[in-house]
């Protein structure tokens, strides 16, 4: 099992899923969210990536009971785009949607309930920015992080800092080590020749 | 020639150092008798040096060995209850494909390094489905046939089989003989092609079976655990289980667990010492065994689909 302390510094670190960008109540309205780009960054598709990976845990972890889809097609000129879809106060309706990702690319282009309620299209546009058209979007509600999160952040990020110093050190000491040595077995080797 | 090499080498070892030390040295070179006396002087002990070293690491060997994996204090960790660590899970498993993403659990004990391991084979509540594909080989018209195809089995037949995998076509990844067909299989002889996967029947391995649609059945809803360096790992749920669905499986492998630990003779003792819940591509989250905290998040909200 991986090392004890090594498991609950990671856990520390879980705090990045908990504020941040992305941290932010979806209003009851949004049944769904589903995204399609392709499975490269070529063309245009990094931000979206990027969104995906960094911030839809965010959301994710604050919406636990909306679904998101993610399908990813492998076509660099393909579509990257967002769905929200919303249903008009009957929050019941989320569960029969019944969502079972498929990479297949169709399973969003055409959404068997109904069409989506807001499109954004991904192509050439950081993930920062997507964050920003989603709220506007959905006038979704940000968290913001209270100061006790703030000050464990810089906490970390100190920490962070700090072993990234020491692994330097480290990591100097240890080449130093090893060229001393490769240089002793040279000297022995030949006089191990004579 | 093993002479003229025997003085080239030391001479050539002198002599790199020197460059770079002081002048006086430098002046030193030009007496040759002395220097050569000199390297000789150090050759000498830089084998002796190495024979002492040689010596040295068989003093310091006897340290003692340790007979138990290195147990920790879990009073400081920092543990979640069932619903807490599925929200993270979730979370993190955020846009995978639900059917290819595993809750995984590991369970470490306390127990000894040398001592006999633990491994069994059960039914989860509910199982985690995998796309075992299973090969039956029994005659195709018999009731045998029937029932391992009710209970899950792919392929089922006797020589068509036989032909398929003659050909180099194996599309299975556990295969079960028929007691009557044993015969069969053996004159086809397919213990080349099967026996280098393990995948040959045979009585040992318990692939050679009377009842096969009940052994058809364990396979495809059974897990199996082992005992691996203290950590027991296994598979208990898909990424779309609700709570309920996870708190009886994981209820499930904990029981069996403390029955075959009871099991084991009174000598050798064995205790769970740690519960991790984690899965694909999410970090673990050691479980205080609550099923939720007073603020998580209502157990219908991570019930539908991800």
């Amino acid at each position: 099992m991986v090392n004890i302390i090594k498991r609950m510094r990671k856990l520390r670190e879980l705090l990045w899923i908990r504020v941040g960008p992305g941290a932010l109540i979806l209003p009851k309205e949004v049944s769904k969210i589903s995204m399609e780009f392709n499975t490269k960054i070529n063309g245009g598709h990094r931000g979206a990536r990027k969104f995906w990976r960094e911030m839809l845990p965010r959301i994710k972890y604050r919406n636990p009971a909306i679904p998101i889809q993610i399908s990813r097609h492998n076509d660099a000129n393909g579509p990257a785009k967002l769905y929200i879809y919303t249903s008009p106060s009957s929050p019941s309706s989320t569960t029969d949607q019944n969502s079972t990702t498929t990479t297949n690319s169709t399973a969003t282009q055409t959404p068997e309930t109904a069409k989506p309620t807001h499109t954004i299209d991904l192509r050439m546009v950081p993930e920062s920015q997507i964050l920003a058209e989603l709220i506007k979007a959905t006038k979704a509600e940000v968290i913001e992080a209270g100061e006790a999160e703030l000050s464990e952040m810089r906490d970390i990020e100190e920490q962070k800092m700090r072993s990234a110093k020491d692994r330097e050190e480290v990591r100097e000491k240890l080449v130093k080590e090893r060229r001393e040595a490769e240089l002793l077995r040279l000297a022995r080797g030949e006089a191990g020749l004579a | 020639m093993a002479h003229a090499k025997s003085f080239i080498a030391p001479l050539s070892r002198c002599n790199f150092p020197s460059i770079a030390t002081s002048k006086p040295e430098f002046a030193r070179l030009t007496l040759l008798p002395y220097q050569s006396i000199r390297c000789a002087a150090t050759g000498t002990s830089a084998n002796a040096a190495k024979y002492k070293r040689k010596e040295q690491p068989g003093f310091q060997k006897k340290k003692k060995s340790r007979s138990t994996f290195i147990q920790y204090d879990l009073k400081n960790a920092e543990q979640f209850s069932l619903v807490d660590a599925m929200q993270y899970i979730r979370a993190f498993e955020v846009g995978r494909n639900p059917t290819s993403s595993k809750y995984e659990m590991h369970v470490k004990l306390r127990t000894l390094k040398n001592g006999p391991v633990i491994r069994n084979r059960f039914r989860l509540p509910h199982p985690v489905k995998t796309d075992l594909r299973i090969c039956v080989i029994c005659p195709p018209d018999s009731k045998a046939a029937a029932e391992a195809k009710a209970a899950g089995a792919s392929l089922v037949g006797e020589d068509e089989i036989f032909n398929q995998i003659k050909e180099g076509i194996v599309d299975f990844e556990r295969c079960i003989c028929h007691m009557d067909s044993l015969q069969k299989l053996n004159k086809a002889g397919l213990g080349r092609i099967l026996g280098p996967k393990g995948l040959m029947p045979n009585a040992k391995t318990g692939t050679v079976v009377k009842d096969v649609g009940t052994t058809v059945r364990n396979m495809v809803g059974g897990s199996e655990y082992r005992e691996r360096l203290g950590v027991i790992r296994m598979a208990v749920g898909q990424l779309g289980f609700t709570p309920e669905e996870m708190q009886r499986n994981i209820k499930a492998v904990m029981e069996t667990l403390k029955k075959d630990i009871a099991q084991m003779s009174d000598r050798i003792s064995k205790e769970i010492h740690e519960v991790v819940l984690s899965s694909t591509n999410s970090p673990g989250f050691s479980l205080n065994g609550e099923f939720r905290s007073p603020n998580s998040v209502p157990t219908k909200d991570l019930s539908n689909p991800l």
